[in-house]
């Protein structure tokens, strides 16, 4: 009978601490309709931006404090800059870097576990302190003899405790952006899903080895060597690699030939896995990526996706311009993807494929001249605006049903943190169309 | 009738004794609880047992304190152990005990899961002066590395704290149907994590003064 007590327990002490950050965001509010009651209208502006920040900060706060999916959850929002508010952006980028650590002890006892031997068994070397953090564990440095290794090592319990909290972030989730559950019901259990994969360790072992083998043709792309042997579910070990943290390289004082060559192994490694294999990386996260020598190092395979033939179909056929031209082929084609339902009206209807002639325009501008500078900044700060707009479109607010289709989550954030990266790289790269939508004739 | 080898006969019955005591529990989930009946079902007079065994949960005493014995010895001689703080020693005990017993849940079901966590069963004596020293050890250890705040006489609670902790986890575990023991692991991680963020930290420093500033005025 109280066979669940002691679970209940931890799972009500972390529903506590969302309802903790619930109850905080709601009081920024209290205290910002306050003010606002007594400030002029110039002044409004102002005090929203502060409830924005002071909110998200305690969003974060929260979310980096579960580790787990809500961690998980709050760096997919952060490459989706689309949905949130440009003032979470800055504490959920932190989130790859603030995750509470495990202890020495649990890791050998994860060893222990996993291998029936402690890390020193299988290694000459292995540090006590981790090297870094990872969203679902953390990676420490090892060695025989002179070969060096990461291991990465998962904090125990995470699929087990993963579903529990994404249920618990849920309306949390639901209500800072707006959105209805019923409406995005599929976006989360496609989430859950890739979630859930991410705690496979064996999983990821697999597709690491499988994309480094079927990539290995994309110039200056590179893939640490993986250790079966050392590794388990809840255990991976690979080739330790030296090199930049992408976002510090770009950050820094690289040429712009060298931006340019490590924006093109980022492009060309998209464009090849999404394009010809169907199976992506979905993470592109700065912190999944290093830089040596010219080289990008591409680490962190726990979220992968793969797309069905009929839905690559279906997302990419809008690449094509001319389509994109005709807002009549436009619709219909928005109708196949369940983007527009019958029940839309005529005037949201062409609001509809306006809204998403833009947006999509947009996105899809890299690929229509077959060349990209993503140093511009007019370029990203588009997409930026286009995006806060949308957020605002009273139409689109008002918008209920279930549209499009669950796949997209990680086409989109792939693209989205693929064009971030670029963007911060200011690297001007060479684009093609997918070959079945190039011109008849072209090159 | 010869008379048996004293050693060798011992030694028969001992073994014997200690093996029906164990099976009882693993068939019925429960200790003896009589010890004429558990002699008469075994065939050994009350004073041969004796010889033995002060009493039934004695047979228990031994063994656990035996599993304790163990685990704290292999840890000890381990290689890293010397340089491990108050803390990481705690949770390096916490892992191997439990390690050490997983094989006996059975057992531990009996014993631990029955009674509640202040229960105080003769059987646990043993194991739990044990822990006591290990965990006396281990708070003078966290205090001389300044891991532990010094709090003088109120230290001499902490092994009790700690014993308190220790038993919840194997309540913990008991309850635990995650595949591994993965959540107990966690568990442990956690509890032990807070556990030294209170023994270093003020807030419980500034509690107590609240309490030795409110007992007083109720009596004046």
């Amino acid at each position: 009978m109280d066979e669940q007590d002691a679970i209940h327990s931890t799972r009500f002490s972390r529903t506590a601490a969302l309802a903790g950050a619930g109850a905080k965001v709601g009081l920024n509010y209290l205290k910002y309709y306050g003010r606002r009651a007594l400030a002029s209208e110039a002044g409004a502006k102002a005090l929203e931006t502060t409830l924005h920040e002071e909110n998200a900060s305690q969003v974060f706060k929260t979310f980096s404090q579960l580790k787990g999916a809500p961690l998980k959850l709050a760096q997919m929002l952060s490459i989706d800059k689309n949905i949130l508010p440009a003032a979470y952006l800055k504490s959920f980028a932190q989130a790859q870097y603030s995750t509470p650590p495990l202890s020495y002890p649990l890791v050998v006892r994860t060893f222990r576990r996993e291998f029936g031997r402690e890390p020193l068994d299988l290694f000459d070397e292995f540090t006590r302190q981790a090297a870094s953090g990872a969203s679902i564990g953390q990676v420490h440095r090892a060695a025989r003899g002179v070969h060096q290794f990461a291991v990465k090592v998962q904090y125990p319990g995470v699929a087990e405790s993963l579903q529990n909290d994404l249920r618990v972030v849920k309306p949390i989730a639901l209500q800072v952006l707006g959105l209805r559950e019923s409406d995005v019901a599929e976006y989360f259990e496609e989430v859950k899903a890739r979630l859930l994969e991410e705690t496979d360790y064996a999983l990821e072992l697999q597709r690491s080895q499988q994309l480094a083998h079927d990539c290995a043709g994309v110039p200056h792309i590179r893939f640490p060597a993986m250790y079966p042997e050392l590794s388990s579910a809840r255990v991976l070990t690979m080739d330790w690699v030296e090199g930049e943290a992408l976002d510090r390289f770009a950050d820094g004082p690289a040429s712009q030939a060298e931006r340019d060559q490590v924006g093109q192994a980022l492009w060309d490694f998209y464009d090849h896995q999404i394009h010809q294999l169907r199976l992506f990386h979905a993470d592109p996260h700065p912190g999944n990526f290093l830089v040596r020598d010219g080289d990008v190092w591409v680490l962190d395979f726990g979220c992968t996706k793969a797309l069905p033939e009929d839905v690559y179909r279906q997302q990419f056929r809008f690449l094509d311009p001319s389509l994109l031209d005709d807002a009549t082929a436009l619709a219909r084609a928005m109708e196949e993807l369940q983007l527009l339902l019958p029940q839309d009206g005529p005037v949201e209807r062409a609001h509809l494929v306006r809204l998403f002639q833009d947006s999509v325009g947009q996105l899809a501008l890299p690929f229509r001249h077959g060349f990209h500078d993503f140093g511009d900044p007019e370029y990203m700060a588009a997409i930026y605006r286009n995006g806060q707009a949308n957020s605002e479109d009273k139409v689109l607010r008002k918008l209920r049903g279930r549209r499009g289709s669950p796949h997209s989550v990680y086409v989109n954030r792939a693209y989205f943190g693929l064009y971030s990266l670029l963007s911060r790289l200011r690297a001007r790269v060479k684009t093609r169309l997918p070959d079945w939508l190039a011109p008849v004739g072209a090159a | 009738m010869s008379k048996p080898k004293p050693k060798a006969g011992n030694a028969g019955i001992r073994e014997r004794i200690v093996q029906r005591y164990f099976a009882i529990i693993a068939e019925t989930g429960a200790p003896a609880s009589s010890l004429p009946a558990f002699c008469a079902e075994l065939g050994v007079d009350d004073a041969a047992f004796h010889e033995f065994f002060p009493s039934l949960e004695a047979i228990e005493d031994a063994f656990w304190t035996g599993v304790m014995d163990h685990v704290l010895k292999s840890l000890a001689g381990g290689l890293e152990w010397p340089e491990f703080t108050a803390r990481q020693r705690l949770l390096t005990f916490l892992f191997a005990f439990l390690e050490n017993a997983a094989d006996q849940r059975a057992l531990l079901q009996a014993r631990f899961g029955a009674g509640g966590l202040l229960a105080r069963p003769e059987a646990l004596r043993g194991l739990e002066a044990r822990f006591k020293e290990f965990a006396a050890a281990l708070v003078a250890h966290g205090v001389a590395t300044g891991e532990i705040a010094d709090r003088g006489r109120l230290a001499a609670i902490y092994p009790e704290a700690l014993y308190f902790h220790f038993r919840s986890v194997i309540d913990f575990s008991l309850k635990d149907v995650s595949p591994g023991l993965e959540r107990t692991d966690a568990f442990i991680e956690k509890t032990v994590h807070l556990a030294f963020e209170t023994l270093r930290a003020q807030a419980f420093d500034a509690a107590f003064d609240v309490l030795r500033f409110l007992v007083p005025s109720r009596s004046a």
